[in-house]
C-alpha cells in the first residue's frame, strides 16, 4: 500500500465521499489525474465500470431475489422485499434517488438492466454495500445540481406509461416529497391552488418550470415577473396567491 | 498749388495747427453753422498739408503722429462735443441727438479721411494699423456709443411699450437707433444682441406673460385667441419696422410662448367655450384659428390634438351609454345607435379635413377616440355583432323597399367599411354577418348588387381572405337558379316521378362557404320524400362526385291548411310542415307519438308545436291548453280555426346563435394563434417570450386582438406538441424544433 501524503488522502476521502466510487477506483481515477480533483471527476465519470466476474455473480444472485417470478424485471412486491431489506419506507425519497441511478424508466418497475446499471453506477454489490450508500444518496438530494436533475428525471418516471402528462393526484404526491427536501414555502399553498382550482395532468413543461420558479422567485413575489415566460398554470397560482391574500400586491 | 518749396520741413506742432484750424471749419460746416463751404484750394491745401509732412525726410517723417493727431481730433470731438450733447437730452429726444451726431460723425470721417488719405495708402499699408475710417468709428463707440447705450436701450425699450399699448411713436427714429447698435458691433450682431435685443426680449416676455394672465381670466377661449393672432401680427410688423431681422425668430417664440404654449391646458379646457364646447357647436372659424396658431408651434398641436381626442372619446362615450340606458330586456336599438355613430365619424373627419387641415395628428386622434368606444360591449352585445345586425336589417330593407336609392345604401355601406376599421374583433364581425347573410339569401329577398357592393368594399379594405367565404355564399345563390333551370328541364324531358302537384325547388350549398348547420334524420310526409329523391336522381347524374347533406332547419313550406270556415295558405318551415302533415292520417296525436314517428330532437319538436298550438295562430288545439308544451301533452288538428287573412305565415323563432358564434370563432381564432406562432417561430428559430407574444399580436391584429393568456395557452400546447421547446440555459426563450 503506498504511503499517500496528507493532501492526497484528504483529496481520496472528497473523491469517494463525492462519487460513492471504491477506494480502488478512486485511487485509479486520481492516480490517472495526476490528483487533480477537477481531472478526476472527468476520468471517473468517463470510465466504463470494470465489471469483474465475482460482482457480476453477486449481483445476478441479488437480482434474482428481487425478480418477479413471471416476467424478467423487479416488479412492485420485489421491490417492497428490496425497500425492507435495506430497512426504508417504500415512500422514502431515497427511492427515488435509487431509481434515478438506475434510470428506471418508470415508476414500482425494474429492468434487469436498469437494476445492474445502477448497482454498478453506485459502485455496489451487496445489500451491505447499497445500505451503507443511502446517506450518500439522501446527500446528493441536498446538492443544486443533481436535485434539479432527480426532480426532472422524477416527472418521467412517475408519470402513467404511454401518457404524456402527470396525473395531478401523483404529481401533489411527488412534489409533497421533493419539497420536503428543499423547503420551499409556497409548496402547500400550490398543492391546494391545483386541487381547488386546476383538477387536470400536469404538463412537463409546467413541471420543470415549476421548479425554476421556486428557485429564483422570493415567496413574497417581489421579483415575480407577470409579463415574463411562466406556464399559464403559475401565472393562475400567484393571481389565487393574491386573491386569498397570501401575498400582498 | 504748389508744393512748399522751403527746404525748412514743418513741424508736428506747425501741421497740428493748420489742421486744427481745418476741422474747425469741418465741424462748423457739418453741425450746420454758418460757415463757407470748402474751396477746392482749401480742400486740396489740407491733403497738401499731410502728404508734406509725410514724406518729409526722417527725423521730419511725421506720418505716425499724423496718424496719432487723427486718432486724437476724433477722441477730443467725441468726448468734448458729441458726448454731451447727448447726455444733455431725455427720451426721445436723446435718440434724435444720437441719430443727429451718429451721422455728423459719419462725415466727419469722411472728410478727415480724405484729407489724411496719405496715410491710408502708405503709412498703413506698411504699419498694418487699423485703417481711418475704423479708427474714426472705432472712436466713435468707445467715446460715445459705449456711454450711452444703456439709457438709449431704456428709452427705446420704453417707447416699444407705448406703441404696443396702442400709441403712435416714431418708427423711423428707432430704425435708425438701433441700426446703430448693430453698426456698432463692428461687422458682428454682438451688441445689437447684449445690449438691446436681450434685454427687449426680456421685456417682451415679462409684457406677454402679464397679458396672458389677464387675458386667460378675462376671455373666452376665441377671444383670447383673436388676441393671440393679433399680437403675433403686431409683433411681425415691429420687425419689419424697425427691428433687425434676426429678432423674427426669437421675438415669435417669445410671444408664442407666454400667449400659446405656457396657458395651453387652460386655454383648450375653458369651460364653455374651450376646445370641446368649439367642436361641439361647429365653430369652424375659431377651430381653423385655433390650428393656425399651434402648428407653428413645434409640437404646439400636441395638446390641441389630445383635446380633440378627449372629446371625441366623450362623445362616443355618452352615445354608448343612451344605447345602454334605453336599452330594454336586454334588446338594444342597434339601428339607431349606428347610424349616431357614423354620423358622429362624419361630423368630427370634417373637423379633421376642414380645420385641421386633414395633419395626420388629427387623424391619429380621431383613429385612437373611435377605437375607445367603438370595442365596448352595449348590453350584452358586442359592437361586431351589432354592426352586423345593422347590415342585415339595412338590405333587408333595401330588398323589400326598392324606394331608397342606391347611392344612400352605397355611402352607407362605405361608412360601415369605415367602423369596421375600428372594431378590433373583425373576425367575430364577419362570423355574425356570415350567419345573417345565410339568413338573408335564403328566406328573404336580397339584392345581389348590394350584397356584392359591400363585399368588394369589405374585400378592398381587408384582404380576400376575409370576404372568400361571403362571396362564395353569394356566387351558391347565383348558380342555384341555374340549377333550378336544369332541374325543371330534367323534368320536363324525363318525366320520371315527377312529385304529383308539388312544387319543389332546391338551394344547394357549398360546404365551407356556409356557417356549419345541424342536419337532422327527420322523417319526411311521403310528398316530400318523392321530392327529395327525384332531386338527388338529377343531381347524381350531373355530379358523381359530390354529396348531398340535407338541411331541412333551413326549408321553407307552403302549405293549404283545410279549415271549416275557409281554406289558408300556410307559409312555414319545413320542420313545421312536417308536424301539421303528420295530423294528415290522424285527427290526434301525443307528444310521444309525435317524436316516435318524426323522430326529431326534443327542443326542436317543443319550439315547433309552440308555434303552432301556443302562440298567435292556433293551428292545433293542445290538451291540456297550458302555456307550455309538455311531454305528456296531445294535439289535435285545430279544424275550426280562422283568421280575416287568406295567407298566414308562422314564423319560427330562431335559436340565440350568439353563444354558438362567440364559440366559433374562439375556437378559429385558436387555429390562428397557433399558426402565426409557428410561422414566426420557424422563420426566426429562436426568440425570446416577449417578442415572440407582441410579433405574434402585430400578425394577428388585422383580424382580431388576441388574448394574451390565450397566447401563453397555446404556446404551452406548441411545447407539448413538441413544436417549441425552452432554451435550457434561459427558460424565457423558444426555439423551434424542426
Amino acid at each position: 500500500m503506498h504511503k499517500l501524503s496528507r493532501s492526497n488522502r484528504d483529496k481520496l476521502q472528497q473523491f469517494v465521499a463525492i462519487t460513492g466510487a471504491s477506494d480502488k477506483n478512486a485511487l485509479q481515477a486520481l492516480k490517472a489525474s495526476d490528483w487533480q480533483l477537477e481531472a478526476a471527476f472527468d476520468v471517473f465519470y468517463s470510465q466504463p465500470q470494470p465489471r469483474s466476474n465475482g460482482d457480476m455473480r453477486r449481483l445476478e444472485e441479488l437480482y434474482n431475489r428481487y425478480k418477479d417470478p413471471y416476467s424478467d424485471m423487479i416488479l412492485a412486491e420485489g421491490i417492497s422485499v428490496l425497500c425492507s431489506d435495506l430497512q426504508v419506507e417504500p415512500q422514502d425519497i431515497v427511492t427515488l434517488v435509487l431509481s434515478w441511478h438506475m434510470n428506471a424508466a418508470t415508476a414500482c418497475e425494474f429492468s434487469k438492466e436498469e437494476f445492474f446499471g445502477g448497482l454498478q453506477a453506485l459502485g455496489v454489490d451487496s445489500i451491505g454495500k447499497l445500505q451503507e450508500k443511502l446517506s450518500f444518496m439522501r446527500s446528493e438530494l441536498k446538492d443544486e445540481q443533481k436535485f434539479h436533475e432527480i426532480y426532472n428525471f422524477a416527472f418521467g418516471w412517475a408519470k402513467e406509461k404511454g401518457q404524456k402528462s402527470l396525473a395531478l393526484d401523483t404529481a401533489i404526491g411527488m412534489w409533497q416529497l421533493l419539497f420536503a427536501e428543499r423547503e420551499w414555502p409556497l409548496v402547500n399553498h400550490w398543492c391546494d391552488f391545483l386541487q381547488d382550482r386546476h383538477n387536470k395532468a400536469i404538463s412537463k413543461d409546467t413541471w420543470a418550470q415549476l421548479l425554476e420558479f421556486a428557485r429564483t422567485v422570493d415567496p413574497a413575489l417581489s421579483n415575480y415577473d407577470a409579463e415574463g415566460a411562466w406556464p399559464y398554470l403559475i401565472d393562475e397560482f400567484v393571481e389565487y396567491l393574491y386573491d386569498k391574500s397570501v401575498v400582498e400586491k | 498749388m504748389s508744393s512748399r518749396q522751403n527746404p525748412e520741413p514743418m513741424t508736428i506742432e506747425e501741421g497740428c495747427k493748420l489742421i486744427d484750424a481745418a476741422v474747425t471749419k469741418l465741424t462748423r460746416i457739418i453741425e450746420g453753422k454758418p460757415e463757407p463751404p470748402f474751396a477746392s484750394h482749401e480742400y486740396i491745401g489740407n491733403y497738401t498739408i499731410v502728404y508734406n509732412m509725410c514724406i518729409q525726410k526722417p527725423p521730419y517723417d511725421l506720418s505716425g503722429q499724423l496718424y496719432e493727431k487723427y486718432g486724437a481730433i476724433f477722441q477730443d470731438y467725441d468726448k468734448d462735443t458729441i458726448l454731451p450733447s447727448i447726455m444733455e437730452k431725455h427720451d426721445e429726444y436723446m435718440l434724435r441727438e444720437l441719430s443727429r451726431w451718429s451721422d455728423i460723425n459719419k462725415i466727419m470721417v469722411r472728410w478727415l479721411s480724405h484729407f489724411f488719405y496719405y496715410l491710408d495708402r502708405y503709412y498703413i499699408a506698411r504699419s498694418g494699423n487699423s485703417s481711418l475710417t475704423v479708427v474714426g468709428m472705432t472712436c466713435f463707440r468707445d467715446h460715445v456709443y459705449e456711454k450711452v447705450h444703456f439709457n438709449v436701450k431704456q428709452v427705446v425699450i420704453a417707447l416699444i411699450h407705448k406703441e404696443r399699448e396702442g400709441q403712435q411713436i416714431d418708427r423711423a427714429l428707432l430704425k435708425n437707433v438701433l441700426d446703430l447698435f448693430v453698426q456698432n458691433g463692428m461687422g458682428n450682431m454682438e451688441r445689437y444682441e447684449k445690449d438691446f435685443e436681450d434685454f427687449f426680449l426680456t421685456e417682451t416676455n415679462s409684457y406677454y406673460s402679464r397679458k396672458a394672465s389677464r387675458w386667460i381670466q378675462e376671455d373666452s377661449c376665441p377671444e383670447y385667441m383673436i388676441k393671440a393672432e393679433e399680437s403675433l401680427k403686431k409683433e411681425k410688423e415691429r420687425v419689419s419696422h424697425y427691428l433687425h431681422s434676426d429678432t423674427e425668430p426669437k421675438l415669435l417664440k417669445n410671444v408664442q410662448t407666454n400667449l400659446l404654449v405656457l396657458v395651453a391646458k387652460q386655454l383648450l379646457e375653458k369651460e364653455n367655450s374651450g376646445c370641446s364646447a368649439l367642436l361641439r357647436d361647429d365653430k369652424t372659424d375659431d377651430l381653423s384659428r385655433m390650428y393656425r396658431l399651434y402648428h407653428e408651434i413645434p409640437e404646439g398641436l400636441e395638446p390641441v390634438a389630445v383635446a380633440f381626442r378627449l372629446h371625441v372619446t366623450a362623445e362616443g362615450n355618452s352615445l354608448i351609454k343612451q344605447a345602454e340606458d334605453a336599452a330594454t330586456s336586454g334588446i338594444v336599438e342597434e339601428q339607431v345607435l349606428v347610424r349616431k355613430i357614423i354620423d358622429l365619424h362624419d361630423k368630427y373627419m370634417a373637423y379633421v379635413t376642414d380645420c385641421f387641415q386633414n395633419h395626420t395628428l388629427f387623424h391619429k386622434a380621431l383613429k385612437e377616440a373611435f377605437e375607445i368606444f367603438c370595442n365596448k360591449k352595449v348590453a350584452g352585445s358586442s359592437s361586431a355583432e351589432m354592426l352586423a345586425t345593422f347590415c342585415d336589417n339595412l338590405f333587408k330593407k333595401a330588398a323589400n323597399d326598392k324606394s331608397n336609392d342606391d347611392s344612400t345604401i352605397e355611402s352607407t355601406i362605405d361608412n360601415v367599411v369605415k367602423l369596421l376599421d375600428y372594431i378590433s374583433d373583425k373576425d367575430l364581425f364577419a362570423e355574425f354577418y356570415r350567419k345573417k347573410l345565410a339568413r338573408r339569401l335564403l328566406f328573404g329577398r336580397f339584392s345581389d348588387d348590394h350584397e356584392r357592393s359591400i363585399l368588394t368594399k369589405l374585400k378592398g379594405q381587408f384582404g380576400g381572405q376575409f370576404t372568400s367565404k361571403m362571396e362564395g355564399m353569394v356566387t351558391d345563390m347565383q348558380l342555384g337558379k341555374d340549377q333550378q333551370t336544369g332541374f325543371e328541364e330534367y323534368f320536363k324531358n324525363t318525366n320520371t316521378g315527377k312529385p304529383k302537384g308539388v312544387d319543389f325547388t332546391v338551394t344547394v350549398l357549398t360546404t365551407g362557404f356556409w356557417p356549419s348547420y345541424k342536419t337532422s334524420d327527420l322523417n319526411l310526409p311521403l310528398e316530400m320524400v318523392n321530392c327529395i329523391e327525384s332531386f338527388k336522381a338529377h343531381y347524381e347524374i350531373k355530379t358523381k362526385h359530390r354529396r348531398l347533406m340535407w338541411i331541412y332547419s333551413l326549408g321553407n313550406c307552403n302549405l293549404t291548411g283545410r279549415f271549416d270556415a275557409k281554406p289558408i295558405e300556410l307559409i312555414v318551415s319545413t320542420y313545421q310542415a312536417a308536424v301539421l302533415c303528420a295530423f294528415n292520417n290522424t285527427e290526434r296525436l301525443t307528444y310521444q307519438e309525435l317524436i316516435d314517428q318524426l323522430n326529431l330532437g326534443h327542443e326542436d319538436l317543443v319550439r315547433v308545436l309552440h308555434s303552432l298550438s301556443c302562440a298567435k295562430y292556433k293551428f292545433l288545439k293542445k290538451e291540456p291548453a297550458s302555456k307550455t308544451i309538455s311531454k305528456t301533452d296531445s294535439f289535435e288538428f285545430n279544424s275550426k280555426f280562422t283568421d280575416k287573412m287568406r295567407r298566414i305565415k308562422v314564423p319560427l323563432p330562431p335559436v340565440d346563435d350568439r353563444k354558438k358564434v362567440v364559440e366559433d370563432v374562439d375556437k378559429d381564432r385558436r387555429y390562428a394563434i397557433d399558426a402565426s406562432l409557428v410561422r414566426i417561430m420557424k422563420s426566426r428559430k429562436v426568440l425570446p417570450h416577449q417578442q415572440l407574444v407582441s410579433e405574434c399580436v402585430e400578425q394577428l391584429s388585422r383580424m382580431f386582438k388576441p388574448d394574451i393568456k390565450m397566447i401563453k395557452k397555446r404556446i404551452e400546447d406548441l411545447i407539448s406538441r413538441d413544436y417549441l421547446e425552452r432554451d435550457t440555459e434561459n427558460p424565457s426563450t423558444f426555439k423551434y424544433v424542426a
